[in-house]
């Protein structure tokens, strides 16, 4: 085999790319659950570990830069570095997303409204990354186009979710005789809830657009990219 | 142009029956078509012998009108051999032999009725080596009007084709000096003006950067953007980031003499069809 540095920097890069994966989905399980259970001290550690997150982000996208610039790569090595490229972004948005979700359990009680089912939704959200990230691994091009109809799937269920709070939240009553500091807390929470939800979403977007990479890199179909 | 050629080569007619290179085999979506109305130089089953050394193998190709194309592939393959068939310069060795067709604007070029000289006027060839003539600037790129006897408006055909070849503003104030006393790269460019005071309609580049520093060579890969305004070039060239930065259509030949892959370059670069051609231009091959 020629070229063995530049191939050895290709393969490190995959599996950096990978091992980025495996952290960003292990911060969004502990958001979730930090959200569902309300345990704060989970929902710090998401928020403090997001610098680790976005060091190792900028190093692979200097990592990738230096392949560009060094090595000029073509045809499927050109393809897999700007697909991991974009990657690496949608990977240190998913890590914000997180903490996102750290900060509102922080803030208040995501059970609110109990008949929501935040942990469904952040496991819907989190399956699309995995799947997607298990696309990438393998070039399985036939998942990507699975990973994009599941979306559609997580759109709808989060809509639905949108529109319980707000049927919800014109049911309840609020008590007259209550203070306005528990009102106050009342609405923070249903703001959270929904920002929850909306996040979620986001984060199975990010999904899609991995999976839309990952099509480009294993077959030059950017049919999911536009 | 070279006046002492020996034309003595002559195309063969025999038909090769089958190819020994069975591990090279070649699927043919993978060479694309271009409409006739826009090719100016096609090969049909063209092959090029040295003695009994098959030097290129079954190449059909269609080269467009006003484009750049780029012959690339690893030493051997034989792209000089095909960029050299085009204008029968492969007439000058006495062991090439030529079979199949190879059509310039409809014409079999190997037709015995065909004057190399004639046709070399208009398919020029600029070679690797920098080469003009031990003569002054001027004299060089009056040569090919002078040997045609036409020199009407020779001073003013002299300029346009310096100036097409981005050096006149160079050379105006010394136009009398020796070509050879020029830049390599000044020098190079001086061999294109040379080939173009004839009003080619193609140029055929061997190289012709590749003993150029980077300054020189990014002044001749402009200079190739801006010839394709008005003539077909093609150029073999070693340097597959040069391939890509100036062409509009790439053809990859691997050894055996075998044209595996054309298309537009960027398709080449970003999307090879074929494993072979993708490992070669990633480096890993070849």
């Amino acid at each position: 085999m020629a070229r063995e540095r530049y191939q050895r920097q290709l393969d490190g890069l995959r599996s950096d790319v990978l091992d980025l994966a495996t952290r960003v989905i292990e911060r969004l399980e502990d958001a979730v659950d930090a959200l569902e259970t309300g345990n704060e001290a989970l929902a710090r550690e998401v928020i403090e570990g997001d610098a680790v997150i976005n060091n190792r982000y900028l190093e692979l996208e200097k990592a990738c830069i230096d392949l560009l610039a060094l090595q000029q790569p073509v045809a499927g090595d050109l393809r897999f570095i700007t697909a991991s490229f974009k990657i690496i972004t949608d990977l240190e948005r998913i890590s914000d997303l997180a903490v996102n979700l750290g900060q509102y359990t922080l803030e208040g009680e995501a059970s609110v409204f109990e008949d929501i089912e935040l942990r469904h939704l952040g496991e819907s959200a989190r399956d699309l990354v995995v799947d997607a990230m298990d696309a990438y691994e393998r070039h399985d091009a036939a998942a990507c186009f699975d990973i994009a109809a599941r979306d559609d799937d997580l759109d709808r269920a989060c809509k639905d979710a949108t529109d319980a709070v707000i049927r919800e939240l014109l049911a309840s009553r609020i008590d007259e005789e209550g203070s306005r500091a528990e009102l106050e807390r009342f609405m923070t929470d249903v703001s959270n809830l929904l920002l929850t939800i909306r996040d979620l979403e986001r984060v199975g977007d990010h999904g899609v657009n991995i999976a839309a990479r990952t099509l480009y890199m294993v077959e030059h179909d950017d049919s999911l990219i536009y | 142009m070279d006046e002492s050629m020996s034309e003595n080569q002559s195309r063969g007619k025999e038909t090769e029956t089958s190819s020994s290179m069975g591990d090279f085999s070649v699927d043919a979506a993978d060479i694309e078509d271009i409409p006739d109305s826009e090719t100016i130089i096609e090969a049909r089953d063209l092959d090029v012998y040295y003695g009994d050394e098959r030097a290129l193998n079954d190449v059909d190709i269609k080269i467009p009108e006003q484009q750049v194309t780029a012959i690339i592939g690893p030493s051997g393959c034989g792209k000089s051999t095909f960029l050299r068939a085009i204008n029968r310069m492969n007439d000058l060795i006495d062991i090439a032999r030529v079979t199949g067709e190879l059509r310039f604007k409809g014409k079999d070029v190997y037709d015995e009725n065909v004057d190399p000289v004639a046709l070399r006027r208009r398919v020029g060839m600029v070679f690797q080596a920098p080469n003009p003539f031990p003569k002054s600037i001027y004299d060089n790129v009056a040569y090919g009007p002078r040997i045609q006897n036409d020199t009407d408006n020779l001073d003013e055909r002299v300029e346009r084709a310096l100036r097409n070849a981005a050096l006149w503003d160079e050379v105006k104030d010394r136009l009398e000096e020796r070509g050879t006393d020029l830049s390599g790269g000044q020098q190079q460019r001086l061999c294109i003006a040379r080939a173009i005071a004839v009003d080619p309609e193609v140029i055929l580049m061997d190289e012709p950067a590749s003993a150029l520093d980077p300054v020189a060579t990014s002044k001749i890969e402009d200079l190739i953007d801006e010839l394709a305004k008005d003539y077909t070039v093609v150029i073999v060239t070693h340097n597959m980031q040069q391939a890509a930065r100036i062409s509009d259509k790439t053809a990859v030949f691997l050894t055996g003499g075998e044209l595996v892959e054309y298309g537009d370059t960027n398709r080449i670069f970003e999307n090879p069809r074929n494993k072979r051609v993708e490992d070669y231009i990633s480096g890993k091959f070849g």
